[in-house]
């Protein structure tokens, strides 16, 4: 299994695009990614997941935890791009009632099934 | 006792002095070729970590007499950062893992006694001792 | 070095040299083991070979005889790597045995035994796809005319998790003699396991609360996957859904709260990710698949139930499990 994470960042906004699935033994990698980057205060992030089909609970968690030390912060984080799949997983955790996610454009069809 | 013998690492080339200086007190003590071959990589190692990580340094030579036995015993100190989790150092797969070599619980296998003294920011000394049986 | 394997070797080598036979060669492979018993390094072994070359032939080039000392020089790593291996064989046994005594604590901790309730089929199953069980089943049945359920998952598995699922177990029985309602367990429980919990580490929990007098199932959810609910007289399968956050995220949370009545034949089936993630070649299995096994085994008695579904499940994986597996069912009987 592959995970890549671009980083492109524009004016104040950190932007990621992950690319691929993210497991138990992707997770690490992301999370070491997102790691890297430097807590200023206010700071901007914006994570795009159009093109991972498959996240796993371990994946959750490390948006979990990067959304914790984002806001602790007083930073925001939104994420974009989400399949149904991806969201529906937002919805059932009531992740989506604290986070910032937006779903991706037509996202009725979903890659993983 | 015997006289003790002493390089200077500063260069990768010291450590190939330093084992050339280990092999002929290996061999002058009376050690077959085998346990030669053993206290040569003891020291090279030694010499290596210095040379690695504490830039310069020294390795000590000395035949050593106790008694009825006969040994060599092997100082290896420096002035560099030092160790600061010395379990972990002695922990088996923590360098070898890495490609590092023998790394320390190998050094102190190809020998008979380990002692390591080190303080962190001051430097570190290791002595090691192989008993001709 | 033991001079006995010495002289055993060159006695072997010199028929070999004679013979060049397959025997010879068969009876020295076996002499090998002995080495290793011993634990004779490596270079120990090239040093024997050397000194009976020496001896038996005459005439050996003085190179060749050298050479035999580079060699020792380059296997002294790979008697090292071996007696580090070795060590770390050791090293992983003992790991193991800490390991099983741990699952052994754990079973003990976090036993879940098949509540009695009156006019409720219970059934239930929670399967480790490792050693430790990163899901759990609670039942607390205080009086038999009420039973709470919980089903609980904890992001990661093995050891962290199991440690974790016992804070959260002790937990729910300091409020075993309080009338409390779901969403109020869910929300203490939040508090108590934010402040220990790290930051990326979650619990996701199903808790429902069922009233025999009014066959009521009263349920609330912290970020769970939601239950599935068959009414037998539309013969047809709803969501028991509910808004909450996952446990351990935020401090504050709210949990809303729902309630179904059951009528005979009606059940109730919570599970956890493992049963819905159940990843067959072609994907992720379908909830409508779900629906069509339990439809199948409807009649059957929930103890009988879920094991069917968790064969048929795990049949479809290949007897993998990618997940920790759990499925509770509750069946109103009359």
């Amino acid at each position: 299994m592959n995970l890549q994470v671009q980083q492109i960042d524009k004016d104040l906004v950190h932007n990621f695009k992950v690319i691929g699935e993210i497991d138990i033994y992707t997770a690490p990698k992301l999370k070491e990614h997102l790691a890297s980057l430097e807590h200023a205060e206010g700071m901007e992030v914006e994570l795009d997941l159009s093109e991972v089909n498959y996240m796993d609970s371990t994946g959750l968690g490390v948006f979990v935890g990067f959304y914790k030390e984002v806001t602790a912060h007083n930073g925001s984080l939104v994420i974009t791009g989400l399949n149904q799949r991806l969201y529906r997983l937002f919805e059932i955790t009531g992740l989506n009632e604290i986070m910032k996610i937006e779903q991706a454009e037509g996202g009725e069809d979903d890659a993983s099934v | 006792m015997g006289h003790r013998s002493s390089i200077d690492i500063n260069t990768e080339w010291d450590i190939v002095a330093a084992r050339q200086l280990g092999r002929n007190e290996a061999k002058n003590t009376g050690f077959g070729t085998v346990d030669q071959a053993r206290i040569t990589t003891a020291i090279s190692e030694l010499a290596r970590n210095i040379y690695l990580y504490a830039g310069r340094g020294r390795i000590e030579i000395e035949p050593i007499t106790v008694g009825q036995r006969v040994g060599l015993v092997i100082i290896a100190s420096d002035e560099g950062p030092g160790i600061a989790d010395l379990q972990k150092v002695m922990t088996d797969g923590y360098t070898t893992s890495g490609g590092l070599g023998a790394g320390m619980p190998g050094v102190k296998r190809l020998m008979d006694e380990f002692r390591v003294d080190t303080e962190v920011g001051v430097g570190t000394t290791i002595t090691a001792t192989k008993w001709l049986h | 070095m033991p001079k006995e394997a010495g002289k055993r070797y060159k006695q072997m080598l010199e028929n070999y040299l004679c013979s060049k036979g397959e025997e010879d060669l068969y009876l020295g492979q076996q002499f090998s083991r002995s080495f290793i018993e011993k634990n004779i390094a490596p270079e120990d072994v090239i040093s024997i070979h050397k000194n009976s070359v020496e001896e038996l032939i005459e005439d050996l080039p003085a190179d060749v005889s050298v050479s035999f000392d580079f060699l020792i020089e380059m296997m002294i790593h790979y008697g090292l790597a071996l007696k580090e291996h070795q060590s770390l064989i050791r090293k992983q046994e003992s790991i193991q045995m800490e390991m099983d005594i741990a699952v052994r604590v754990q079973n003990t901790l976090l036993q879940t035994t098949t509540p009695e309730v009156t006019g409720l089929d219970v059934g239930w199953i929670s399967k480790p796809a490792k050693q430790m069980n990163g899901d759990y089943v609670y039942f607390l049945n205080e009086t038999p005319n009420e039973l709470c359920l919980a089903v609980a998952d904890i992001i990661g598995k093995g050891m962290s998790a199991a440690m974790h699922m016992s804070m959260v177990k002790f937990g729910m029985d300091s409020l075993r003699y309080e009338k409390r309602n779901p969403s109020e367990v869910l929300s203490f429980i939040n508090k108590m396991i934010e402040k220990s919990i790290s930051d990326s580490m979650f619990i996701s929990m199903f808790y429902g609360k069922y009233d025999t007098e009014t066959s009521t199932f009263r349920h609330s959810s912290a970020g769970h996957e939601p239950a599935l609910f068959y009414r037998a007289a539309e013969k047809k399968f709803s969501l028991l859904e509910s808004k909450g956050l996952l446990l351990g995220v935020q401090e504050e949370a709210k949990y809303e709260e729902r309630i179904v009545r059951l009528e005979e034949g009606d059940f109730i089936v919570v599970m956890t990710d493992g049963v819905t993630e159940t990843r067959t070649e072609k994907g992720f299995i379908e909830l409508d698949i779900l629906e069509e096994l339990l439809l199948d085994v409807k009649c059957e008695r929930a103890q009988t139930m879920v094991d069917s579904i968790f064969n048929e499940l795990s049949k479809m994986q290949d007897y993998v499990l990618h997940d920790d597996f759990t499925l509770v069912i509750l069946k109103k009987t009359n």
